[in-house]
């Protein structure tokens, strides 16, 4: 499998094993947690696991699942999607990592409503904490996304004029983008600055029932990846610099290898 | 520092030097945020503290943004889609409704507007939609020798129906921009949806009956059922179908009963077709359709109807897990994407087409979207907020409710400017940045001026005002130079195809659309009739 690495390489087959590893001990966590539910009487439930101090257990849980969760980002990062940009540098694999976790938080989600759904319909006992932490989780799935999107230049662009100009007008134009991001990133921190540190320094809770940390995390953050998507964005001009101009057309967005997948679909078992 | 009619003109100038030379969007707009409050206040109140200062607002809107429980139904519908589009069916949804109408004339053309309204009512997104009708209807049509002008037209209007008939994300943001219910948004465009639905079927009928050779019936094969014999195996299809439903819910609704959860409180709404009264019409519709299979179709017409009918059952379901979920109470928009997400997953286990590949490279095309549209949110929510806070919507608002214009044409102007924007822009962007201009001066207008033959209630007036909005980005998706539904299906036409041929395709359906569009406005009660 070393042949389709991107980036890992020789340290892909120890990073699997370590992921596996991982999510091995999570799962195991995981079901022990659960038969707490039911023959303990003072089990773990989702209330404690978001208040880690004092529960060895809890923060043990906690820090298994980040590092699956983590290596499972970066062995997924070594395969490339078929519609992707590969990544280039350092930045643009912190990125395409980034990315991978968002994608997999994507499914935690859906996993998360369809929890909530069942046992608030079918066994009538809602849960606490699942709008909250679908909130939670969707609010670094959108800011992620985000980068993602600069890293595989995907953002909406407009290129009508842009593709009629010369390439050193292009450059300059592109110098122009760039710089007006970093302001705006700039301005943001400026003005952002001080709430998110308090906010993350009191751990600002959401003050619901279940109350998870929502403002004290994502606040920061916020600041955090918009200034990633900056430097991602100053990333690409450099990577991008040399290249030739590329014609976009508005087609971009449904791709060739999107309709060839389609296709084989639909000629299977026909 | 700067007049507020000077500010304005200078974003809206901004706006268009900063995406000539191809800035993102979103980026474009946050950075035009940071000019209106750099406009606005002085450089030692902005810059002279840092980490404070009215820059502040530019975050907390993002904030605000991201944690929206509604915006979570986006990527979640856009994964529900990408995952639809990987499974067989709409194949077989295809093959289906084709064996039904395959003796209709301009059947096939039928066939794909039918299978364009179930699949909107799927998901709400176009894109996947007009690809997966190229691929299976468009070679069907033109080797039968169909019109390619109706052909393409057909494929191309029908398929952009995803964002007209609810689920729709185009509602969806709407709803979020203006802080209009979403669920009332959807119920008021079934309706119009349904009515731009029919007058693409009216036409595709009368076209082809008035000139037959636009589109030639298939050969005859042997030995297939034909006329009455048909209509009965479809209505045994039909009762099996039912009678299945009905079982279902019957089981659900004795399932209340035991648990309690159906006794009627006060205060507390009926669960729908589960309260302990519902079970007998449940039961009456089960006996019903247990006689009409054994003594009016008979058993065999039956199974055969139900082999001929099978594709249709996964979208049925599908459609009932999504919208029954919205409708029937048990969820908000943004679980029933969850729900519709589970469900495709599920049933493409069943069919055994699921794969991981599938999956992951779902997510992959999902975040790609997600990370274009919400950023596009985040940079129009800080221009929206920071526009808000120096004035803006009131002036223009002020402005254009004081110049003494008549208030339907008012409406037609910006009618005129959706179809114009429509024309270059993405719907996002569209809705993101121009709504929160416009509906404030939409609401501010005489209610009881509104439409020419009846007005509606003024509470109506911002979700009316949504539902004509998606209908003019239905002609969005047709219009020319950028119309996108043209290149995706240029993307799987045949190459002799020009985007000339595919534009000229369209004309008579984007009359139609017109059509659709002027009812909304001569006629606004249609949006209320289901409120």
């Amino acid at each position: 499998m070393h042949d389709n690495s991107l980036w890992l390489g020789r340290m892909r087959g120890p990073v699997k094993t370590t992921m596996m590893v991982f999510i091995g001990l999570t799962l195991a966590l995981y079901v022990w947690l659960i038969t707490q539910q039911f023959i303990s009487d003072d089990a773990y439930g989702m209330f404690e696991m978001i208040r880690p101090a004092g529960r060895p257990l809890v923060l043990a849980m906690l820090i298994i699942f980040s590092l699956a969760l983590f290596f499972a980002s970066l062995f997924l990062s070594d395969t490339k999607g078929a519609i992707e940009t590969p990544p280039e540098g350092i930045f643009d694999l912190v990125s395409v990592v980034l990315g991978r976790l968002s994608m997999i938080m994507t499914t935690f989600i859906v996993l998360v409503m369809f929890y909530e759904v069942v046992s608030r319909y079918v066994f009538s006992k809602p849960t606490l904490w699942a709008n909250e932490l679908s909130l939670w989780i969707a609010a670094f799935v959108f800011l992620l996304s985000g980068l993602y999107a600069m890293q595989q230049r995907s953002h909406i662009r407009i290129y009508i004029i842009y593709d009629m100009m010369p390439r050193w007008a292009q450059k300059l134009s592109d110098c122009i983008s760039v710089l007006l991001i970093v302001a705006f990133a700039v301005a943001l921190v400026w003005g952002g600055y001080t709430d998110a540190e308090n906010r993350f320094m009191r751990m600002e809770t959401f003050g619901t029932a279940w109350d998870p940390p929502i403002p004290g995390i994502v606040k920061p953050g916020l600041l955090i990846i918009i200034v990633l998507v900056a430097i991602q964005a100053v990333s690409n001009l450099i990577a991008d610099w040399n290249k030739d101009p590329v014609v976009h057309s508005s087609s971009d967005d449904i791709d060739e290898i999107e309709i060839e997948n389609i296709r084989r679909t639909l000629e299977e078992q026909k | 520092m700067v007049d507020i009619g000077t500010l304005s003109l200078i974003v809206l100038l901004g706006m268009f030097a900063l995406l000539a030379i191809g800035m993102p969007l979103g980026f474009a707009s946050a950075f035009l945020a940071v000019v209106t409050l750099s406009l606005k206040f002085p450089p030692d109140l902005l810059w002279g503290d840092f980490g404070r200062g009215p820059m502040s607002v530019l975050g907390q809107a993002v904030y605000r943004q991201m944690t929206n429980y509604v915006l979570i139904s986006v990527p979640l519908f856009i994964f529900m889609a990408a995952l639809l589009e990987r499974s067989g069916i709409a194949r077989d949804m295809y093959s289906s409704l084709n064996i039904w109408l395959s003796r209709v004339r301009g059947g096939i053309a039928v066939v794909t507007s039918i299978m364009a309204v179930i699949m909107a009512a799927m998901s709400g997104i176009i894109g996947g939609e007009v690809v997966l009708l190229g691929l299976i209807a468009l070679p069907q049509m033109l080797r039968l020798g169909y019109n390619q002008n109706l052909a393409i037209g057909t494929i191309c209007a029908s398929g952009s129906l995803g964002t007209m008939i609810p689920p729709s994300i185009v509602l969806i943001f709407y709803g979020l921009v203006t802080e209009t219910s979403i669920k009332a948004l959807f119920t008021a465009s079934f309706l119009p949806g349904f009515m731009l639905a029919s007058f693409f079927l009216i036409y595709i009928v009368v076209r082809t009956q008035m000139r037959p050779d636009m589109a030639p019936l298939p050969p005859e094969v042997p030995g297939e059922p034909k006329g009455g014999d048909k209509g009965l195996m479809f209505l045994g299809f039909m009762s099996r179908f039912t009678a299945w439903v009905a079982g279902v819910l019957f089981v659900r609704a004795v399932f209340f009963t035991v648990t309690g959860d159906n006794a009627v409180r006060e205060g507390q709404d009926p669960i729908p077709l589960g309260m302990v009264s519902d079970i007998p019409w449940i039961v009456g519709t089960f006996v019903l359709c247990l006689i009409l299979i054994f003594f009016v179709c008979g058993r065999d017409r039956t199974a055969k109807g139900w082999e001929m009918g099978k594709g249709l059952i996964a979208p049925t379901v599908v459609i009932g897990v999504v919208l029954g979920s919205i409708y029937g109470g048990i969820t908000g928009i943004t679980e029933a994407a969850g729900m519709g997400v589970i469900a495709v997953f599920v049933i493409g286990m069943l069919r055994r087409e699921m794969t991981f590949d599938i999956v992951w490279d779902s997510l992959i095309r999902t975040l790609r979207s997600t990370g274009t549209i919400i950023w596009v949110t985040i940079g129009a929510a800080a221009l929206a907020a920071a526009y808000t806070l120096v004035g803006g919507p009131t002036y223009v608002a002020n402005l254009i409710v004081g110049a003494d214009l008549p208030t339907m044409g008012i409406i037609l102007v910006m009618m005129f400017v959706f179809l114009i924007m429509g024309m270059f822009m993405d719907w996002v962007g569209i809705v993101l940045l121009i709504m929160p201009v416009f509906l404030p001066i939409v609401v501010r207008l005489p209610a009881e001026e509104i439409g020419f033959l009846a007005s509606v209630d003024a509470r109506y007036i911002p979700i009316w005002f949504g539902v004509v909005f998606c209908m003019n980005m239905q002609v969005s998706f047709l219009s020319p130079p950028f119309g996108p539904a043209a290149f995706y299906l240029k993307s799987v036409a045949p190459a002799h195809i020009s985007l000339t041929d595919i534009f000229k395709g369209f004309l008579p359906f984007i009359a139609l659309q017109l059509v659709a569009l002027s009812v909304l406005l001569i006629w606004p009660p249609i949006v209320t009739l289901f409120l």
